[in-house]
């Protein structure tokens, strides 16, 4: 009994053992060594010259549009490795939010100096009106290639706007289970609404609801509730 | 004449500073009080003391560049006093400017404090002396290039020092062309 190893083993006991010896390995598996590279790039007289961001132009072309599938696909993944460090719905609509809010900063700084670089006096919005108003068009034209369907001002609550889109990019190929129905993925896009008011001075708490209707069973409502700073300032613009 | 230029992220950390010596020459009268103080107000703490006090420096910097002695207004403590001083008045005018370049926002002695503030509201501030408007604003311009270029990499947090070499160089290579 003791001549024949547990089946289990045999799978780890079989390989020659020259696969497993540290010398052999090292040569299979690992990086190329030293003296290779340095004969492969003794010919070219810089080396170590790789692209630098601070060449590259800020400006947008046709090229530096990205797919939608593409995009899907990367956003699967999000969600899916997202899904599994977390204790439940609340918890992975956080992250997403905290992932679009990541987004938003650059999108709101990109976005401006698109628009105003070229300008001799480069303005920004300062009135929560219009700052809404171009998250509804700007914001979602640069990130999603169209405008948002709808805003909506709260009737109950004077602290509340809503920003409705009927088709979400986001959420476009994926189907919530049953049971997870409380989730909406759009968190993602209220990170990123989120960190565009903040970063012009409008702190708020963005959160993101399905608002399923007949024509549009994936329509989104992001939900912007404004601190009460906000509508203080405003007050006194007034 | 000098420039100090600091980088402020939302939460006013500093990101980054630059000093930068303009070969242009400086255009400010040497302050009439700073010529009846007593020679010991160039010691280090009294420079402080000269600053506050309204005088300009004692000692004007005679040629440009490093190795020579600052005395008053020109010490290091003194400007970034005078910088994080400014931010209040930036703050309470962004708030209803909506221009992002701030000309001259604030004053203290012989300095001249000029901000551009970024949308996501980062605060550029330059320490100027001389009048150059359109100097300043063709730099900011282009610091902001910079900046949003940083801000594009994915390993740039909001609150980390501006490290790169490259970021400097440019920075650098835009002060001496516009300031």
């Amino acid at each position: 009994m003791s001549a024949l190893p547990p089946s289990r083993f045999s799978v780890l006991s079989s390989p020659s053992p020259d696969l497993l010896s540290p010398t052999n390995s090292s040569t299979r598996f690992s990086l190329p060594s030293g003296p290779a590279i340095a004969t492969a790039t003794a010919g070219t007289p810089k080396p170590l010259s790789r692209p630098n961001i601070y060449d590259r132009p800020l400006n947008k072309i046709r090229t530096t549009e990205v797919s939608a599938s593409a995009f899907a696909f990367l956003f699967s993944e999000i969600v899916q490795y997202m899904q599994k460090r977390v204790s439940g719905i609340n918890d992975l609509e956080r992250r997403l939010n905290t992932l679009g809010y990541r987004i938003g900063t650059r999108v709101l700084e990109l976005m401006a100096w698109r628009a105003e670089s070229a300008s001799k006096a480069p303005k920004r919005d300062i009135r929560f009106l219009p700052v809404l108003m171009s998250i509804h068009t700007n914001v979602w034209k640069a990130v999603f290639g169209k405008p948002a369907d709808a805003i909506e001002k709260s009737v109950q609550n004077e602290d509340e706007y809503m920003i409705i889109d009927n088709d979400p990019v986001v959420t476009r190929s994926i189907s919530v289970p049953r049971d997870m129905s409380q989730l909406s993925c759009s968190s993602f896009t209220a990170g990123i609404v989120e960190a565009v008011l903040d970063g012009l001075g409008f702190p708020a708490r963005v959160t993101a609801h399905n608002t399923p209707v007949d024509d549009f069973p994936l329509r989104n409502t992001i939900l912007i509730k404004l601190e009460k700073s906000v509508l203080e300032r405003e007050e006194l613009f007034k | 004449m000098s420039h100090h230029l600091f980088l402020l992220s939302p939460s006013d950390t500093p990101l980054y500073s630059l000093t930068h010596f303009s070969a242009k020459a400086s255009q400010v009268a040497p302050s009439a009080l700073s010529a009846n103080l007593p020679a010991w107000s160039t010691s280090a703490f009294a420079g402080t003391l000269t600053a506050l006090s309204g005088a300009s420096s004692v000692v004007q910097t005679s040629a440009q560049g490093g190795g020579v002695r600052m005395g008053g207004g020109q010490d290091r403590h003194v400007i970034q006093m005078i910088a994080n001083a400014s931010l209040d008045v930036i703050e309470d005018v962004v708030r209803r400017d909506n221009g992002m370049y701030l000309k001259s926002v604030d004053k203290f002695n012989e300095w001249t404090v000029s901000a551009f503030v970024t949308p996501g509201n980062m605060k550029f501030v330059l320490l100027h002396e001389g009048k150059n408007d359109e100097g300043i604003r063709a730099f900011f311009a282009e610091v902001w290039e910079l900046y949003v270029k940083t801000m594009m990499n994915p390993f740039h947090t909001a609150h980390r020092m501006i490290g790169s070499a490259v970021f400097d160089g440019r920075v650098r290579a835009s002060a001496k062309k516009h300031l």
